[in-house]
């Protein structure tokens, strides 16, 4: 077998192994992430860096503040998805918890439909101006994520 | 002058001296008027209706399932749009020699008439050469149109390589599906 096919068969099924997908059926939020969001931030939710942002570990950042969960809710990724409010709240809840349980703070509440319901109608007039002013807010207080990804 | 010029002279000046232009125009005109709405007109047409409804059901599924990893109708390629890399030196599920898998991917979710279970499928594209050509296939099943950007494959998926030239798509099972 080349070693080019070799290695992308091993990624390929390194992407359905990391996200336990391999073999088994999927149902609920991971499989709503895996419809709808995996696509682009991958099976480990890390992203592409300089074009697509993570999830891991920065989505229980930004669930800090006020601002940072309506900014999670309002990017267009989001807003815009096929999910109804409560499988939107639903998939993100379950993004913190396998992406990022050890740095999601106690007093983060997770996300409703309510929540979802109200903010992503709420349009974004700059998704780069909005992300900068969170991640200045979440540095001041803590651990922030990067203000370009 | 020519006999057959003093005809048409003849018969020219005749019918000039008993019709008029305008009332030509508004004889046309009538007509013109009179197809166009004739159509409007409630006609009975089950008949029609009827054959048309018996012609269509006489016609073939859009999709015949396939065992064939070249063909468009292979089942896993439900939701592909691209050439197939099975076609182009690669196979159903690996990129061609000198081609890299797509860093982000459309995924879709298949209808496999085997085991009558739903599959989640990823297509990725190949990059990093030019378009292979071969095996073009556009079956897109479940894409909605642009403005749902997120369900939409009419995209370049290298976008996110170093090296956008897009090659071909290949097609890996995810996992089942449950409703």
């Amino acid at each position: 077998m080349p070693a080019a096919r070799r290695a992308l068969r091993q990624t390929l099924f390194g992407l359905a192994a990391a996200a336990g997908l391999s073999a088994i059926a999927l149902a609920g939020p991971a499989q709503d992430y895996v419809l709808n969001c995996m696509g682009c931030h991958g099976a480990s939710a890390e992203g592409v860096p300089g074009k697509v942002p993570a999830l891991a570990r920065t989505l229980v950042q930004f669930m800090r503040l006020p601002a940072g969960r309506s900014y999670v809710l309002r990017v267009p990724g989001a807003s815009n998805s096929m999910l109804s409010d409560a499988q939107l709240a639903e998939v993100l809840n379950w993004i913190a918890a396998h992406f990022g349980a050890a740095q999601l703070p106690a007093s983060a509440p997770l996300f409703t439909a309510q929540e979802v319901a109200v903010q992503r109608r709420t349009p974004m007039v700059s998704v780069q101006a909005t992300r900068s002013q969170v991640v200045k807010d979440l540095a001041a207080g803590g651990s922030a994520p990067d203000e370009h990804y | 002058m020519h006999p057959l010029d003093r005809l048409f002279e003849k018969s020219s000046r005749s019918l000039a001296q008993r019709t008029s232009r305008r009332s030509f125009v508004a004889v046309l005109g009538q007509v013109l008027t009179g197809t166009l709405l004739l159509p409007l007109l409630p006609i009975d047409r089950v008949n029609r209706a009827e054959a048309a409804a018996a012609a269509g059901a006489a016609l073939p599924p859009p999709h015949q399932p396939s065992d064939d990893p070249q063909s468009c109708d292979y089942w896993k390629y439900c939701a592909i749009d691209g050439f197939l890399c099975s076609c182009c030196g690669g196979s159903a599920h690996s990129c061609p020699p000198g081609s890299s898998a797509s860093v982000i991917a459309w995924i879709g979710t298949c209808h496999n008439p085997s085991d009558g279970r739903d599959y989640i499928v990823s297509y990725n594209d190949c990059c990093g050469k030019s378009s292979c050509g071969n095996c073009a296939c556009n079956r897109n099943e479940r894409e909605k149109p642009l403005y749902r950007l997120s369900r939409n494959n009419d995209f370049n998926w290298c976008a996110a390589n170093n090296d956008s030239n897009y090659h071909c798509t290949v097609s890996v099972i995810l996992g089942a599906a449950e409703q």
